[in-house]
């Protein structure tokens, strides 16, 4: 059975856009604004935010990667490794975070790089931006900024592709 | 019957007259589109100007049911080197010459309508008249024609009028809109509201509006009052906001820019215009007069969002504290490309957002 | 959606070329090849171009290194590695080229080296490209509008589809041997055969079989694409006739007229659509079936290459689409894009806006044919039956249609307002169901036997719009009739496009008296500049069209300046190589530095190139249309084809220089199979005749042969009228190829004549000698004492030759059917190259 496109490339770059106009808003301008991306996908995604940004505002966000795998708690290995190097973490304190990720699904991941964030550096605020938001939280996280709304059934998979990786932008629901 | 066209500057063009055998005056400017001359004549931004033709032969395809950009045309005269009559028993299709004379244009055809434009697009905007003889007389009456400034409420809607539907509540501010605007709406099953422009702030807030939309419109945006900015700059606040051509250019005044007009009018659909944040370039129909002057946006308050390429002028702006935002181009087409009607696709994000966060 | 492009260094560009005319590929391919080669030259690159065609003037570009052979797997792939080509682009050398470069890839194997990059699509979607079906499904897959089609392989496959279908049945070949073969089925008896035929045409032995979309309009959208995903569409065009006949076949007016913006704008956004599908980095023409009334719209061809489409849009729009397309498929952004200084600098990316119509117009070859006796199906359909076309440029339908009737028929044969005053009229209702060449003649006899618009629609299904345009030509031409020598009049019918000729005949004069009237009365054409920009800007114009209105903008070039009369249309015999002729001497002329002007109306030929002449005239032939340019450019000198013999008589009768570049007025006929006709070929330099080599030609194929010239006559004895390529030839009943031929006496039995624009090309590449850059010299006294070294090297010691032409395989029973063998000397369609080793 075909998978169900709900963002196509078009959409998926709008939706980008649009995300990046509202962070401006919230953050009124670019001041101290640090893009995290939540790997893998996200990663990507914070970067072509921070193109948007870099094009409107005519300077550089700076962006980080992180990989969470080993903070959330329903991982039963722990280690403390964040998946970064020395030279790429950057100073986090009393900056505008914006954390990037591509679906908000319980909310889990989220909980796990705030914790990983914190554990860095106190940052003035953290924010987070995503692409789809598919429902079922099981914790208390909510999105600040959204790409777009996609109610799923649980059993349901949402498939986030980015040209970088996937050699296509899409968004598909399969079954 | 052969009939004039007489400009201010004293030139004078002779073709064979169309439409209605009236003598009219108004301000001239010309277009380069290929297509859509129904949707042109009947865009109430050329409310009070006689619009030349660059494409040749123009009334092909008749009059249809489904082109007009508002119920009845207010442009002054329509210039074309070739008028393709067709006949007028034809169930679908009216031709270009009988709508005319119903509505009281006066057409001017066998013109060399390229000789004409080359002049136009030096000298600027200027009065003209199309009348039967060349004397002394017609020239008089041009030289005191008072061109009007009036357009607006000429074309925009004295009473509040409403477009149900079962979508998002979107009030539009009235400034001489074209129906493509409303089409668009109606994509998207919105309940419309339009008023008029010299509505108040209680007025729109009592209707508790989802979405804005401030429409294109014609003539001068000087030329309108004071409350428009400030109804502008109150709604901002209030609700997403999407300005369109005339409704571009208030909502850029009433944010502190000011404008400039052109040397002469562009309307046409030839300019690559880009996306600042995306870097994409589309094309769209332009009908401009005036551009919002680049020194004069304060960049702590707004964003320049599309530029022309061509002439770098600014195409599209933004609020950074405020989803409000606006286009100096159609995008809703008709005519022109569809490609910028993602704008609206932006815009009902914005309200569905806004409307998620508020309720 | 934009797909990032590695922008290494590319250093060496190979143009794979479009192999031999036919129908379908009129030469269009080489015009644009040999239009890019220069500008990629000029910035640094090294271009290489492989083609197997005599005719073609890439082959013979200075700025390119060109290999003349086959255009084979083995030989390109040698090519590639000899030269360590760093890319190819296949995509100027049209759907031919496409399927090369993609059969190529598939056999490549790693002991070939380093594949070249693809220039303008991914090789992966090329692979797709390749394939209808496949590319079909990509569309269809994407939610995009395509008629859809199911392979069958046998007539068993067929009859089951036929439980799911209904007619009338589209039949297509599934990946062809040329450009996709359309047939209708509009009754079930039909099916069977049609099948058969059409899977003969398929490399694949199968059959697409899909609804037929008869009736419905035709319109064509050519776009661009760059790699970052912005698009910029560069025209469109409708077919006068309906969906059924091929779109060569029909008359093709640009920009559309008779569509409204919505559906036009429809058909834009999925041509974008299509080509961000495709990630294409070039043009891409898109053909659309629409009808208005049911707001349905089909996409029915895809074409990401350069076509007869693309290189039409390129001329009638003054777009430098060629241009573009190259620097696009080299990875640049359209943003980024610089052209030359004539032009606006943001031009690359304005999309152009016409204020003017141009009317392509189809020749056929049916008349030639019946002259020589061989009657052929002159039924229009699905297959194309043109064999070239012209465009006539006006401001107004029937100005443009009139230009471009008298550019397809200069010589007037075929075109006369009573053309068609004898059939019955049963005889018009049949044509008028089943369409013929000269259809607009049909129509206009039609209108004047009283039939009304609304009936002609109907059965036709042609849009109305251009009935009441007959209409409207038909009252004027009653008009003209009747008020014999008035200026009035003369002034109105010139406005519309009649020319001097016609109104002469109806005024039973001749064309100089109308002439002289006109002048009497300021009745003079101005010349319009033909720009990208609709007026809007002022662009620097160097091409002009002529209308009656009130503003000249063509103001004399002068600085001694030589006018090169074109060709026109490509016609069955000669086809394209009228063209090469014409651009051969144009660039000579540049590189001579004599200022030119350039005089032609046909989209496939080179001689129009911006690159090659500093103003291009587009305007019919005819004797008037010369003399108006005569009159405004006042030029030194006027170069003409020989077999413009009227033309020639006038102009030097008015005092002008006439330079006559040597061409028979009629092909002469072919050996036939049992004999062969040798020529001894040699040059003119309007003193002295210098022998160069003597040729073999045996119906289909010529060959040069390696000998000694062992001549006992005189040859200076002969009057012959210009500089030139001439040749002597015997016919003798050998009928197998020899190796060296005894001369026989010259002054019996043998036959004078110059040599065929079609040969002098041949013998240019395959002596190696530029032969007409030789002839212009000679005309303009410029010859070098290199030269005459040269030829009287030749003279005594020819060069060995080991490449010989032979006709094109072309499928006439396919597109002709005709009732009798065809001369192909005569009705040569394209010409290719032959190996000795073969």
């Amino acid at each position: 059975m075909a998978n169900k496109v709900v963002l196509d490339s078009a959409s998926l770059q709008r939706a980008l856009t649009r995300i990046t106009y509202e962070i401006l808003e919230r953050n009124k301008g670019g001041q101290g604004l640090v893009l995290v991306g939540i790997k893998t996908r996200g990663e990507y995604l914070a970067h072509r935010i921070a193109n948007r940004l870099e094009q409107l505002e005519k300077e550089t966000i700076p962006v980080m990667a992180i990989d969470v795998t080993n903070y959330r708690d329903d991982v039963l290995a722990h280690g403390d490794h964040l998946g970064l190097d020395e030279k790429d973490s950057i100073n986090i304190v009393d900056k505008n975070i914006v954390l990037v990720d591509d679906v908000l699904f319980t909310g889990r991941t989220i909980r796990a790089a705030l914790d990983a964030l914190i554990h860095i550096g106190r940052p003035k605020s953290i924010s987070l931006a995503v692409l789809v938001d598919r429902g079922h939280r099981e914790l208390p996280i909510r999105a600040d900024f959204v790409g777009k709304n996609i109610p799923t059934a649980q059993n349901e998979k949402i498939q986030v592709s980015v040209e970088e990786i996937d050699g296509k932008d899409a968004v598909e629901i399969i079954h | 019957m052969q009939r004039h066209l007489i400009l201010e500057d004293g030139s004078t063009f002779v073709g064979e007259g169309f439409g209605a055998p009236a003598t009219t005056f108004g301000e001239i400017v010309f277009q380069t589109a290929m297509t859509g001359y129904q949707e042109s004549i009947t865009n109430p931004i050329y409310d009070g100007q006689m619009i030349v033709f660059a494409m040749p032969v123009v009334g092909a395809d008749g009059i249809h049911a489904e082109a007009y950009e508002s119920v009845k045309p207010t442009i002054r005269g329509m210039v074309v080197h070739d008028l393709a009559e067709i006949s007028t028993n034809r169930q679908r299709r009216m031709s270009l010459d009988r709508f005319l004379k119903q509505n009281n244009i006066p057409g001017l055809c066998q013109v060399d309508t390229r000789q004409l434009i080359r002049h136009l697009r030096e000298s600027g905007p200027q009065k003209a008249t199309i009348v039967d003889y060349v004397d002394d007389h017609a020239r008089d009456q041009l030289a005191a024609t008072v061109l009007t400034k009036q357009q607006v409420q000429n074309t925009a809607t004295p009473k509040a009028y409403a477009n149900p539907g079962r979508g998002y509540h979107i009030v539009v501010i009235d400034f001489g809109l074209k129906h493509g605007i409303l089409r668009m709406l109606g994509d998207y099953d919105s309940n419309v509201s339009v008023l008029p422009y010299t509505t108040s702030v209680e007025e729109v807030l009592t209707l508790d509006p989802d979405g804005i939309i401030l429409s294109s419109g014609p003539g001068n945006p000087n030329s309108l009052p004071e409350s428009v900015f400030t109804l502008i700059r109150v709604l901002q606040t209030k609700a997403p906001m999407l300005g369109i051509g005339l409704g571009h250019e208030l909502f850029a005044m009433a944010n502190g820019a000011t404008l400039n007009p052109l040397v002469a009018e562009y309307h046409g659909m030839n300019h690559p215009i880009q996306e600042i944040i995306s870097q994409e370039i589309f094309y769209a129909m332009q009908g401009r007069g005036y551009v919002v002057d680049d020194q004069t946006v304060d960049r702590k308050k707004m964003f320049v969002t599309h530029r022309d390429l061509v002439d770098q002028s600014i195409q599209g702006l933004r609020h950074r504290d405020y989803p409000a935002f606006s286009v100096q181009f159609f995008p809703d087409g008709a005519p022109g490309p569809i490609e910028p009607n993602v704008i609206f696709a932006d815009f009902f994000e914005t309200v569905a957002d806004y409307v998620e966060q508020y309720n | 959606m934009s797909n990032s492009t590695t922008k290494s260094k590319l250093n060496k560009v190979l143009f794979l070329g479009a192999g031999p005319n036919d129908f379908g590929i009129q030469g269009e391919n080489d015009a644009a090849i040999y239009q890019v080669l220069p500008e990629l030259h000029g910035h640094g690159y090294q271009v290489f171009v492989v083609d197997d065609n005599p005719y073609s003037v890439a082959l013979e570009s200075v700025a390119a290194t060109t290999f003349w052979e086959p255009l084979t797997v083995t030989n390109i792939k040698k090519i590639i590695k000899d030269h360590q080509i760093d890319a190819v682009a296949p995509l100027f050398g049209g759907h031919r080229a496409l399927r090369l470069w993609n059969q190529i890839l598939n056999e490549w194997h790693a002991d070939d080296g380093q594949i070249p990059r693809t220039l303008g699509l991914n090789p992966a979607v090329l692979r797709e490209s390749a394939d209808i079906t496949q590319l079909n499904q990509l569309l269809i897959d994407a939610g995009l509008p395509v008629i859809q089609s199911q392979v069958a392989k046998s007539q068993t496959e067929v009859n089951e589809l036929m439980r799911s279908l209904s007619l009338p049945l589209v039949v297509r070949a599934n990946n062809p041997v040329q450009s996709n073969t359309r047939q209708i089925v509009e009754r079930l008896d039909d099916l069977e055969q049609v099948v058969d035929e059409v899977k003969s045409q398929s490399l694949l032995d199968e059959v697409l079989i899909s609804k037929a979309i008869n009736g419905m309009k035709e319109v064509s959208l050519e776009v661009l694409r760059d790699y970052r995903g912005n698009c910029l569409q560069v025209g469109a065009s409708e077919d006068m006739d309906p969906i059924g006949i091929h779109t060569a076949d029909s008359l093709s007016v640009s920009p559309v007229l008779t569509i409204q913006d919505r559906f036009m704008e429809q058909m834009r956004s999925y041509a974008f659509q299509v080509a961000d599908l495709l990630q294409l980095q070039g043009a891409l023409h898109l053909q659309f079936a629409v009808s208005e009334i049911t707001g349905k719209i089909y996409i029915i061809k895809i074409a990401p290459y350069i076509d007869q489409m693309a290189t039409r849009m390129a001329l009638v729009t003054g777009y430098p689409m060629l241009l573009v397309a190259m620097y696009l498929s080299l990875g640049q952004a359209l943003e980024d894009i610089e052209l030359p200084h004539n032009f606006h600098p943001k031009t690359a990316m304005m999309e152009p806006m016409m204020d003017h119509i141009a009317v392509k117009l189809p020749v056929f070859p049916f008349g030639d044919l019946q002259a020589s006796g061989v009657e052929v199906d002159r039924n229009l359909s699905s297959i194309q039956k043109s064999v070239g076309s012209t465009i006539g440029f006006g401001r107004t339908f029937i100005e443009a249609l009139e230009k471009a009737i008298r550019s397809a028929h200069f010589n007037n044969r075929g075109f006369s307002p009573t053309y068609m005053e004898h059939i019955s009229d049963d005889e018009l209702i049949q044509q008028l169901i089943h369409p013929q060449d000269n259809r607009v003649l049909l129509f206009i006899e039609a209108i004047r036997r009283g039939y009304e618009v609304d009936e002609l629609t109907e059965l036709s299904h042609i849009d109305a719009f251009y009935f009441y345009q007959l209409k409207h030509l038909i009252a004027l031409e009653q008009m003209v009739e009747a008020k014999i020598d008035d200026p009035n009049i003369l002034q109105q019918a010139k406005q519309a496009g009649l020319s001097d000729g016609l109104i002469a005949r109806f005024w039973h004069s001749d064309f100089q008296s109308i002439r002289r009237l006109a002048r009497q009365n300021d009745i003079q054409p101005t010349y319009k500049a033909l720009e990208p920009s609709a007026g809007e800007f002022p662009e620097n114009a160097h091409q002009y069209y002529a209308t009656f209105e009130t503003e000249d903008e063509s103001t004399p070039l002068g600085k001694d300046s030589i006018l090169v009369v074109g060709s026109g249309a490509f016609r069955l015999g000669e086809s394209a190589s009228g063209g090469y002729a014409t651009t051969i001497v144009l660039s000579e002329l540049r590189r001579l530095q004599y200022h030119t002007v350039a005089m032609n109306n046909n989209s496939s030929d080179a001689t129009l190139l911006p690159h090659i002449s500093d103003k291009q005239y587009l305007e019919p032939l005819e004797i008037s249309d010369v003399m108006a340019v005569v009159d405004k450019e006042q030029p030194q000198a006027i170069m003409v084809p020989g077999n413009r013999k009227k033309l020639i008589k006038v102009l030097e009768e008015l005092g002008q220089r006439v330079l006559i570049l040597p061409r028979e007025k009629h092909l002469g006929s072919g050996p036939e199979n049992h004999e062969s006709e040798f020529s001894l070929n040699f040059f003119y330099d309007g003193v002295e005749v210098y022998p160069l080599i003597v040729g073999q030609h045996r119906a289909g194929e010529m060959r040069l042969l390696n000998q000694a010239l062992d001549i006992k006559e005189d040859l200076n004895n002969l009057s012959l009228p210009s500089p030139g390529l001439y040749q002597i030839i015997w016919r003798a009943d050998v009928n197998e190829w020899v190796h060296q031929i005894e001369i026989p006496d010259l002054s019996h039995d043998t036959w004078l004549r110059s040599v065929s624009y079609g040969q002098v090309a041949y013998l240019s590449k395959a002596m190696g000698i530029h032969f007409l850059r030789l002839i212009v010299r000679a005309m303009l006294d410029e010859l070098t004492p290199r030269d005459w070294e040269m030829l009287q090297m030749i003279s005594k010691n020819p060069p060995h030759v080991h490449q010989w032409m032979a006709k094109a395989l072309t499928n006439y029973q396919l597109h002709l059917q005709p009732s009798g063998p065809i001369d192909t000397t005569r009705f040569e369609m394209g010409v290719r190259v032959v190996n000795d080793e073969q």
